[in-house]
């Protein structure tokens, strides 16, 4: 990683992940509080999937008595390789919760083979 | 294509950052274990922030993916309480790998002390996007008041 690749990086939050694999999907939990939908930008260019999030509740007015909550824009590139289908990823964000489930394409995915005979 | 000058807007207000600064390092000092830290809080437990303003205080706290419904919110004159549960996937199923997961669930409580100052009756709370704001007003006496005086 190169030093302007880790200066921009640092200015970043980097959201709590959780990846799975469930039924032949992968999914990817992120834990975004204080995004909403309209905030999101989700891109897919070649082998990187991009979240970038800018939030809108930074900085409050006042005096801060108790500050433990992290602020600034979210950001989590992911590297995806080509066995996924990228016309299939889809996302869902509730309550500060992003999922992005991914689908393999058809091909990797393991085929039953039936078995004929008498 | 069109070039613009790009402007940083925190260039504009050097000092404003400084401020911030002095200030985080203000509460460093003043920082006591028991002050925010109740007796059956979890080590894991949610961030929250507690923002005083001229007639209010304003508690904001991250609670992503916890519904309004897991969440329990009580106050006993300034001690207010925060009791949810936060519920991770409970999916059950052979085909299942997990690869990452900084994410936690389960119970928790956070319990914390808010100035003198606050009407535990006029509380308002409200969630958003995964985030939980609680704004509590404070009490009528102790609000500034401007006194006009006339000259005469």
């Amino acid at each position: 990683m190169s030093a302007q690749e880790m200066k921009r990086k640092a200015r970043f939050l980097q959201p709590l992940s959780e990846i799975r694999e469930l039924d032949h999907k992968v999914l990817i939990r992120l834990e975004m509080p204080g995004v909403s939908k309209e905030d999101l930008n989700i891109q897919v260019e070649n082998d990187r999937l991009r979240v970038f999030a800018g939030r809108q509740d930074k900085q409050m007015n006042g005096t801060y008595l108790l500050r433990e909550r992290n602020r600034g824009d979210y950001e989590k590139v992911f590297t995806i390789d080509e066995t996924i289908d990228r016309d299939s990823i889809e996302a869902v964000m509730k309550n500060g919760i992003l999922d992005i489930s991914l689908e393999y394409k058809k091909e990797v995915q393991p085929r039953k083979i039936e078995i004929k005979g008498t | 294509m069109e070039l613009t000058k790009w402007r940083n807007n925190d260039l504009l207000d050097p000092m404003g950052e400084f401020e911030r600064l002095q200030d985080e390092i203000n509460r460093l000092f003043d920082w006591t274990y028991p002050s925010n830290r109740g007796l059956f809080d979890r080590s894991l437990s949610p961030a929250v922030d507690v923002i005083e303003r001229e007639d209010e205080i304003l508690l904001q706290c991250d609670l992503p993916g916890v519904d309004r419904d897991d969440l329990d919110l009580s106050i006993s004159r300034n001690v207010i309480t925060i009791k949810g549960e936060k519920k991770g996937e409970q999916e059950q199923s052979e085909d299942k790998k997990t690869y990452r997961k900084e994410t936690w669930s389960g119970a928790f409580q956070r319990t914390i002390s808010l100035p003198e100052t606050v009407d535990p009756e006029k509380i308002e709370a409200n969630m958003k996007n995964g985030v939980l704001t609680v704004k509590l007003a404070k009490r009528e006496e102790v609000k500034p008041r401007q006194i006009s005086v006339k000259v005469k």
